[in-house]
């Protein structure tokens, strides 16, 4: 090996210290899990059990399919109306900081809890304003009970996220959009190339980068994210909005079956670090080419 | 049509679809703005009121009574210090990550990004067995702490870019003229970049601000919790009391908003160029 250089020896020491702290950290955390995931609740010798039970549990499945769901709904949600968002506030000169704040930072600085009893007002049943503007729209002719069928409440917690995620997709579209020179598009434009061709033609494949990075950054956090579910709905009604980590929690922290949480914590990090992986290879594949 | 108009038409309908979503995003916050303003009677009348009804300020009064200020005051602690750790702790690797080219770089930059990963919940049983073990449950340190391996992280990837655009040779001079390593890096480093230091320390700041998950199970005395979980405690699996959550849910977001919005410049330079462009 060769030998250090002074400038290496410098980041390193800045670096490390910090790298290895993380690191032991991780491994001490993932650890305990790994040990607790393989203990009996009861007499704490080693045993399957516990992972056998995650995949016989039917509400684990359930819980699996919910997250497709919320993730496929909210992540297609959030980047659609980030990047149409990104779109109009490029295109805008005058008065984009008013905009830019009113659209994308209200609903990125708006507290988790808060977002999710605010959204759990709109929708309620009787005096939510939702219902009220839709009829009063002629969109509907009934109050819908948002929250009370499994499969409204789940489009009724997509929506809400959609409202509180999709800034940060915005955020980076607009960004990505920056980077792109004007001329681009004036030479497309003198050469008779409509909107939508130029949308097609220049934005998207430039910006694909940018889409493929923040696609799997959106797609992990939102499998991650538990807060809005958790005030909003808690999982129900019945099984309807339960994903895997309100159940993790729900197993952890109210039913104290600490050893099954962790079985499945362990197996939502498999899938997690699967998706990431893929996503990683993906990227770097078309960067080296 | 000519191009000069075809451009001004172009124009004017990208701002009305502006002006048309920034109702409909920001009508949510608004109506729950209006409603913290409203009597329960008012809450629950039907027909809805929007406008017509006279504001009230019931509902501060009554968090007011309830220690709100005390989990305000809380809250305050528990961002400040997740604010200053974050910082003092990633600024050195930030700083290397961004000056430095060194063998294994990538490794160690992908490596530092490791805990944004993991869903806070998968660690709530391990982190909360640790910190009873070292005798920091129930504390402010302690959830700090916990806070730590998922703010750190991202505040060295801003201060990174922010740490990249400093041109080389401005420290160079600095060198020249007989300033160490530290002085360069205190006198002129931190200077220039202080506006970008300080969107990254608002940001851990406000991770703690809003996060209810840790925050809850770890201050378990009920004078150390903070805004989140005080909010938390109006919401029932029955009955919600909308007013006084509603008059907390305002007062708890605004300052957060206010800097938001001040901040922004640097938050979308430092977010974007840290995340995208790896």
């Amino acid at each position: 090996m060769k030998k250090l250089t002074r400038d290496e020896k410098i980041a390193y020491k800045m670096t490390l210290p910090f790298v290895i702290l993380i690191l032991i950290l991780v491994v001490l955390l993932l650890v305990s899990n790994v040990i607790n995931s393989f203990k009996d609740p009861i007499d704490r010798s080693f045993t399957f059990q516990n992972y056998i039970n995650c995949f016989t549990d039917p509400v684990v499945g359930r819980a699996m399919w919910n997250t497709v769901i919320w993730v496929l709904g909210s992540v297609l949600g959030q980047l659609s109306l980030g990047l149409f968002v990104a779109l109009l506030l490029n295109q805008s000169t005058k008065g984009q900081v008013v905009f830019r704040s009113l659209i994308l930072i209200l609903p990125w600085a708006t507290l988790d809890i808060v977002a999710g009893v605010m959204w759990k007002w709109m929708y309620n049943d009787m005096y939510g304003v939702l219902n009220d503007i839709l009829v009063k729209m002629h969109l509907i002719n009934n109050y819908i009970p948002w929250l009370a069928t499994e499969n409204m409440a789940m489009l009724a917690v997509i929506i809400a996220n959609i409202w509180k995620g999709f800034s940060l997709s915005g955020m980076f579209f607009l960004a990505g959009l920056q980077t792109i020179p004007t001329q681009l598009y004036e030479a497309a434009e003198i050469d008779g190339a409509g909107v939508f061709a130029r949308f097609w033609k220049i934005t998207i494949p430039l910006l694909k980068p940018v889409i493929k990075t923040t696609l799997m950054l959106t797609t992990i956090w939102t499998i991650n994210y538990f807060p809005l579910i958790y005030i909003m709905t808690g999982g129900g009604p019945g099984y309807g909005t339960e994903t895997l980590v309100t159940y993790i929690y729900k197993l952890g922290f109210k039913f104290l079956d600490f050893n099954k949480s962790a079985a499945l914590s362990n197996i939502l990090f498999v899938i997690i670090f699967l998706i990431a992986n893929a996503f990683l290879k993906n990227i770097s594949k078309e960067e080296a080419i | 049509m000519k191009r000069t108009q075809r451009k001004k038409l172009q124009r004017t309908i990208t701002y009305i679809l502006l002006v048309f979503l920034s109702i409909i995003i920001t009508f949510p916050f608004l109506w729950l703005v209006l409603t913290a303003f409203k009597t329960y009677p008012d809450i629950y009348s039907y027909p809805l009121k929007y406008f017509n009804f006279s504001p009230t300020l019931e509902h501060f009064k009554k968090i007011a009574e309830m220690n709100f200020w005390k989990y305000f005051k809380n809250s305050i602690i528990v961002g400040t210090g997740t604010m200053i750790f974050s910082i003092l702790l990633g600024i050195l690797p930030a700083y290397a990550f961004a000056r430095y080219n060194f063998r294994g770089k990538g490794l160690l930059l992908s490596s530092v990004l490791l805990f944004q990963m993991f869903p806070m919940v998968i660690f709530l049983v391990p982190i909360f067995k640790l910190l009873k073990n070292i005798g920091l449950l129930n504390t402010y340190m302690g959830l700090v702490f916990s806070y730590l391996p998922f703010t750190t992280p991202i505040s060295i990837m801003f201060m990174r870019t922010f740490f990249i655009k400093i041109p080389k040779a401005l420290e160079e001079a600095a060198k020249i003229d007989g300033c160490n390593f530290w002085q360069a890096f205190t006198k002129i480093i931190l200077p220039v970049t202080l506006p970008g230091i300080a969107s990254v320390g608002i940001y851990a700041f406000l991770f703690s601000w809003s996060e209810l998950l840790y925050s809850m199970s770890f201050l378990t005395s009920k004078a150390k919790q903070t805004i989140p979980t005080f909010l938390s405690l109006f919401v029932g699996q029955y009955q919600t009391r909308w007013g006084p959550l509603f008059a907390g849910s305002v007062l708890a977001t605004l300052p957060p908003l206010i800097v938001f919005m001040f901040f922004q410049k640097f938050f979308i330079s430092g977010l974007v160029s840290g995340s995208v462009k790896e």
